[in-house]
């Protein structure tokens, strides 16, 4: 059954594709805005550049209906735990953008407050160089983003998260089919030895009859 | 009043030096057991009004080049609203094995937070202070970053954030607000909460 769901086919590979196709084309962002980057965020949102052209309508401002999070600006020691919380309370499937030098690497803020870059905290998908970077800069990302999501392929992400409890299952049974096994032996030797002391009886009654 | 009178005054009163190396001349040195008094005079006596407290700035003198003195040193500045353009900067030697001045948040609203300030980030103890924490470093911070003698790379991980809630109710009851009942997402669970948290 395992290998099955694993091996692609017709089904599962037109279903990996519609799931893709819904899923890149509305990637709702989570702004966590801190600082410069976040200004020019906005602005790739509104009018002029217009981010929901490529279905980023939304700008959620709640971790329970983004699917990316958007991390534009410098991050303090402060606030990394606050970050962590919020990645944590995502569901998934998320993706996350670090937007401008500061969010991948701390930027020139090279000192005792400031996290030198997100990924020691959250693991990143997209990086975005500048300080801070033009919204097209931010389009780029999208469509690296986009691609990214069209390449993975929901049913292998399921077969790998039911993997485990596959296993277990498997294990189980062998356990329980060696448990019936050796059962099953003991019935066999207890009636076989009944049958000996059975056949005993019957000799020496025999014997008793003859003398 | 002008500023040369002011600080003959201070001199009579309080015997307030002035500084030499001042380009502009509006420094005084004043020693910590007067600055109380001295900031009143200033707010309240003189026909200057300085009734705008700039700033606050904590110094550290450890590799000054041609420093002789304490190590520390405490700067005020004030501004009068009703002459702009009259300024007078107050300077206290603090030395390192004495931290502490006394507050003037009672005077002025805004040094609350500038003592604090000073405090989180040269370790310098404002006595008389309602509410001395750190401000812009997180509590498990260790050491005063802005000293000379802390390495300005060195990385201090924080374990958790803050929770506010016991705070944020402490403060509604002091406005005349009463906790009647507390909904099960909000009381403290620490288990839970430590779970988003960062380990070192």
């Amino acid at each position: 059954m395992g290998n099955e769901a694993e091996k692609p086919n017709i089904i599962t590979s037109s279903l990996d594709f519609l799931v893709n196709w819904g899923r890149s084309n509305s990637l709702w962002p989570f702004p966590y805005g801190t600082a410069c980057c976040a200004i020019e965020f906005m602005s790739t949102e509104v009018g002029r550049y217009d981010l929901s052209r490529i279905g980023s309508e939304y700008v959620r401002f709640t971790p329970r209906q983004s699917d990316v999070l958007l991390v534009a600006g410098t991050i303090t020691y402060k606030q990394a735990p606050i970050l962590k919380r919020i990645y944590e309370q995502m569901a998934e499937p998320r993706w996350v953008i670090a937007m401008g030098a500061c969010a991948s690497s701390g930027g020139f803020y090279d000192c005792y407050c400031t996290v030198p870059g997100i990924d020691h905290i959250i693991p990143v998908d997209v990086y975005i160089g500048g300080c801070p970077p033009r919204p097209e800069a931010f389009f780029d990302a999208m469509f690296d983003l986009q691609k990214k999501v069209k390449d993975e392929s929901f049913m292998k992400q399921r077969a790998e998260s039911i993997k485990d409890q596959l296993e277990m299952i498997k294990a189980k049974t062998a356990e329980a089919k060696r448990e019936t096994a050796a059962c099953v032996r003991e019935k066999i030797v207890d009636v076989k030895d009944f049958m000996k002391e059975k056949q005993q009886d019957f000799v020496k009654k025999a014997q008793f009859w003859k003398e | 009043m002008t500023v040369e009178e002011i600080f003959a005054a201070l001199e009579e009163k309080f015997g307030v030096k002035r500084e030499m190396h001042d380009k502009w001349g509006v420094t005084a040195i004043v020693s910590a057991s007067y600055l109380h008094n001295v900031v009143q005079f200033l707010k309240d006596e003189t026909g200057i009004k300085f009734d705008m407290l700039v700033d606050i700035a904590g110094i550290d003198y450890l590799t000054y080049p041609n420093h002789e003195g304490p190590r520390y040193a405490v700067a005020y500045a004030f501004k009068s609203m009703e002459n702009p353009g009259a300024r007078i900067r107050l300077k206290v030697l603090v030395s390192e094995e004495d931290l502490k001045v006394p507050t003037i948040s009672d005077l002025y609203a805004n040094a609350n937070w500038y003592e604090r300030e000073v405090y989180d980030l040269f370790g310098i103890v404002f006595q008389g202070h309602p509410d001395l924490r750190r401000l812009l470093n997180h509590v498990e911070f260790v050491g005063h970053p802005l000293r000379k003698d802390y390495p300005a790379q060195k990385r201090q991980w924080l374990s958790t954030n803050d929770y506010l809630l016991p705070e944020l109710e402490k403060r509604l009851e002091t406005l005349g607000y009463r906790v009647v009942q507390r909904s099960k997402e909000v009381e403290t669970n620490d288990n839970e909460f430590l779970e988003g948290s960062i380990k070192a």
